[in-house]
């Protein structure tokens, strides 16, 4: 049996049978009745000086144990600039910011005494939207930004500008000065999206010989690790992080947010101290994908050739940078993606507002720029009278061709994907009889992504029993990687079955380090590093049996449980007879691996202020959509929804279904009906089921899918991560195809009904953004 | 405020619980009694999360006060899971892929098994209408729908292969 095929499986869960049980404990199923509770107190003004904060009323309340404020955790932290405090130092930035927090006996007791805290502030006129912002006038979210710590170097900054990242290739304004192009613009607007998974942001904090020990839901124990380290100013290995199973993340947990609170408190009280988010505090103060603004000009020639590209992306981090910081660098790589472009300049600036912060969620970045890039793509065909497949199936990034960033792609992938999906619709026929005399529309989009790599360390332990433990910081937040491809990869290598393979739960006190779960990245990162741990533990495997059965380590493989000799089925030795061998001798058998990114060589000069100047991985997707509109109520419906997905090698295509499937899903949310609105107080309005409308089975449709392999990739077996990517190009493919269906252009998302009809009645206000200069070049910092 | 004594059968055993005034089913069932399985998603019987079956039927665990279900019998997914192995719609659904985080499936499960009590043999859209008050961020519902379609005709296999 190959090794392949020994790993390519529709393996089931591991940790299936105890979640249909219910016998799964998330972090919040491990309270116990001698664990504090904390409760915070949180800001119900957006922006703010805060005058006055006594807590030693608070502090004699009953059962009372600890208060802690800002003072307490002098530290800030954030992704390129230290800018966020734990708990509010001096200043206000978002309505329902952390001020304080009480630990008490009981929740009911905790959450009493918060209303013994003394409190005044005065209040500051709040900053709300980008445009106000970006104002030569705006008041500073962040007045001392001039000071922060810079953590990573290279962003330009300045005021509200949290960051900006550019990348520039070839001569823009020659392309656009051409005689024989036509230039079309568009501009495009899209709110924010809730992630609600399912389990809200919970941790457990214990202070344990003199280290913080937090259990908590996050999809990054290193992040919070480091976190902590840095708020509480101890040095970060004096911060313990676990992860038990999570319910959910998708890119939610992808940041620290109230877990060092816990190890802060449990420091204090030297109690076990439980802190969890209500579904409200949860909503209210979700770290969402951000809302954003894109202009976008293209140079085109007759032929359609895109000789100059510019744009300007605006995004909204909220009151603090976070991950937006670090998400401008997308812009090149999904806007800047897809097509052939000749010239081509690119500006992301993440903007601080006094709203809630955003954050990270799956494709993030992607999924908007996506939406902008395939509107626009379809009005440039509209303005040239191209159809719009051919003219993607002309255009589409090639082998050889360049990024924005001067990457050279690598292989013909986006082109043969559109030909499988007109495969893919001659095998199941088009819906446009179910429209029944509504608008009937359809679109295919493409899109690009890519695998976030970056570092990974794996141990496997190879025991006496024949099973193997597998010790790493990855996290299993549902979407199956640690539960159905890392088993199966470890298995593949050492001739096991999966089931053979125990998972250990991710500890930063057992596994190196790990950027986290997401980005698609577990498989690749965790996996190589995996192989490389399992490449070890073979080899030792092999010298031990050599010995054993006196035969070259070299004419010896490893299957079915068993060290044979090659070409003698059911010759040699057990595994375990091997290892306790092995025990005896020289000692146990386990290996380690490590993993990180190759760095893809950028165009020297092209890329500014980036974190990433170049895609490891490029990772692309198809998405076809056929919808029906109706014409009196607005009312979207999705008659059919087709993917092609790049997924580089199948490990477990039943699983990857299950990925895009709910991927599709989530975008069709965003898409259609998920909408987050800033009161005119500065809260998130949408903070709870009954507002913010998900999706629901009745809302949705068996999505079909091809899964596309054999892309180049580093991963092992030649994988790449699909968990991300399935909602990469869903707002695209709704949002072209509604276009298409009403005969109007649609620049804003979600396309709820009164949006719909306002659309097809021509009062709907498109998108005109004052605040971004007609030069590109206004736009920069320099 | 004064506490009180409720009685209630729970997975088959009589309980006696002093309860605090206002206490949900959901707070009884996870801090009394230790069944964890149930989960809280909104607490305001908005996702379905927290179903489980009393006197049968579905209900919100998080939105019903303890004191006005006296004396009734209550199954939560802790009931419903056999001693030794998995029930069909928990065999359906670890064959389907029907899980991914695993925070909705209690519910959901609580559901296909009051759907499947009384409509032995739904139509696919029996299943969406009963499964539309319970809220998946994972999976996009199809792999739900198909697993609850697929756990009827276990059950229904199973019945036949008995009367046989």
């Amino acid at each position: 049996m190959s090794e392949l095929s020994a790993t390519v499986m529709n393996l089931p869960r591991r940790d299936a049978q105890d979640k249909l049980r219910g016998r799964t404990k998330y972090t919040i199923d491990r309270v116990r009745p001698d664990m504090l509770h904390a409760v915070l107190l949180r800001s119900t003004v957006p922006a703010g000086r805060i005058r006055r904060l006594d807590v030693s009323a608070a502090h004699d309340c009953p059962g009372v144990r600890a208060v802690a404020t800002g003072a307490d955790a002098p530290g800030l932290y954030g992704i390129g600039i230290a800018d966020h405090p734990l708990l509010a130092i001096d200043t206000i930035r978002y309505h329902g910011e952390p001020i304080a927090v009480v630990a008490a006996e009981t929740e009911a007791q905790a959450r009493a005494a918060l209303a013994a805290i003394v409190l005044e502030i005065e209040p500051l006129a709040p900053v709300f939207t980008m445009a106000e912002a970006l104002q030569p006038s705006a008041r500073l979210v962040h007045e001392d930004w001039r000071n922060y710590e810079i953590i990573t170097e290279g962003g330009a900054r300045a005021g509200n500008i949290a960051w900006e990242a550019k990348s520039s290739r070839g001569d823009v304004d020659a392309a656009f000065a051409r005689p024989d192009v036509r230039i079309v613009e568009s501009s495009f607007t899209v709110g924010r999206q809730s992630h609600v998974p399912f389990e809200p942001r919970v941790a457990i904090g214990s202070w344990e010989d003199g280290r913080a020990h937090i259990q908590t839901s996050t999809q990054v124990p290193w992040t919070v690790r480091n976190v902590t380290g840095r708020v509480m100013q101890l040095p970060p290995g004096r911060v313990r992080v676990t992860v038990p199973p999570v319910g959910g993340g998708f890119g939610l947990k992808f940041d620290a947010s109230i877990e060092p609170i816990t190890a802060l408190l449990a420091r204090m009280t030297g109690r076990t101290v439980i802190l969890e988010n209500s579904r409200q505090e949860e909503m209210a103060t979700c770290l969402c994908r951000e809302n954003a603004e894109i202009r976008i000009r293209s140079a085109v020639t007759a032929e359609g050739e895109i000789v100059g590209r510019e744009a300007v992306v605006l995004m909204d981090c909220g009151a603090y940078g976070g991950e937006q910081v670090f998400l401008t660098t997308m812009t090149a790589h999904t806007l800047g993606g897809n097509y052939r472009v000749g010239a081509m300049r690119l500006v992301s600036r993440a903007i601080y507002t006094n709203t809630p912060p955003n954050g990270a969620f799956r494709a993030c970045n992607g999924v908007y720029n996506t939406f902008a890039l395939e509107r626009h793509t379809d009005e440039i065909c509209e303005a040239l009278g191209f159809d719009t497949i051919a003219y993607r199936k002309k255009n589409v990034l090639r082998n050889g061709d360049l990024g924005a960033t001067g990457q050279v792609f690598e292989a013909d992938v986006l082109g043969p994907m559109l030909d499988r999906m007109e495969t893919l619709r001659a095998n199941t026929g088009t819906s446009e009889a179910k429209a029944d005399g509504r608008l009937y529309g359809t679109a295919t989009t493409v899109g690009t992504w890519f695998v976030f790599v970056g570092p990974s360390a794996a141990t496997v332990n190879l025991n006496a029993d024949g099973s193997a433990t597998l010790v790493t910081s990855g996290v299993e937040i549902g979407s199956g990687t640690m539960m159905q491809s890392l088993p199966q990869i470890v298995a593949g290598q050492l001739g096991l079955a999966p089931d053979q393979v125990i998972v250990r739960e991710a500890d930063t006190d057992a596994a190196g380090l790990d950027v986290g779960v997401g980005g698609g990245r577990t498989t690749v990162s965790i996996g190589a590093a995996s192989v490389a741990a399992c490449t070890e533990v073979k080899e030792k495997l092999l010298r031990t049996a050599g010995e054993m059965l006196q035969t070259r380590p070299e004419d010896l493989l490893l299957q079915g449980g068993r060290v044979e000799i090659s070409g003698r089925p059911g010759s040699g030795a057990t595994i375990p007879a091997v290892v306790a061998h092995a025990q005896a001798t020289t000692g146990p058998i386990s290996g380690s691996g490590a993993f990180t990114a190759k760095n893809t060589p950028a165009m020297s000069g092209c890329a500014m202020g980036h974190f990433i100047d170049a895609l490891d991985i490029p990772v692309f997707v198809v998405h076809e959509a056929e919808v029906a509109v109706d014409p009196d109520t607005g009312h979207v419906e999705v008659l059919a929804y087709r993917v092609v997905q790049d997924v580089g090698r199948a490990l477990n295509p039943r699983a990857i279904m299950g990925q895009i499937q709910g991927g599709v899903v989530q975008g069709l949310g965003y898409a259609l009906h998920e909408e987050v609105t800033i009161t005119t107080d500065g809260r998130i309005a949408q903070d709870n089921f009954e507002t913010y409308r998900l999706p629901l089975a009745p809302d949705v449709i068996p999505v079909t899918a091809d899964l596309y392999e054999g892309a180049p990739s580093m991963g092992p077996l030649g994988t790449k991560g699909a968990g991300e990517v399935p909602i990469l190009a869903v707002g695209a493919a709704i949002g072209c195809a509604v276009a298409r269906a009403i005969g109007k252009p649609v620049r804003q998302l979600p396309l709820t009904p009164p949006r719909v009809l306002r659309l097809l009645h021509e009062r709907e206000t498109q998108p005109e953004f004052p605040h971004i200069a007609p030069g590109w070049a206004a736009n920069t910092l320099g | 405020m004064k506490h009180s004594v409720v009685s209630l059968t729970i997975n088959g055993a009589e309980r006696q619980m002093l309860v605090a005034p206002g206490s949900t089913l959901i707070d009884v069932l996870r801090e009394s009694q230790g069944l964890t399985g149930t989960r809280r998603g909104c607490e305001q019987g908005a996702c379905g999360t927290c179903t489980v079956l009393v006197d049968g039927k579905t209900a919100m665990s998080c939105m019903l006060p303890v004191e006005t279900i006296e004396g009734a019998h209550v199954e939560t997914i802790e009931g419903l899971t056999p001693p030794q192995g998995l029930h069909p719609i928990q065999e359906a659904f670890l064959q389907g892929f029907a899980t991914q985080c695993g925070f909705c499936t209690s519910g959901m499960i609580m559901v296909a098994a009051a759907l499947l009590a009384k409509n032995p043999n739904p139509s696919r859209e029996d299943v969406v209408r009963a499964i539309s008050g319970n809220i998946c961020r994972c999976t996009g519902y199809e792999a739900i729908i198909d697993a609850i379609l697929d756990a009827a005709v276990r059950i229904r296999s199973a019945a036949h292969a008995e009367a046989a």
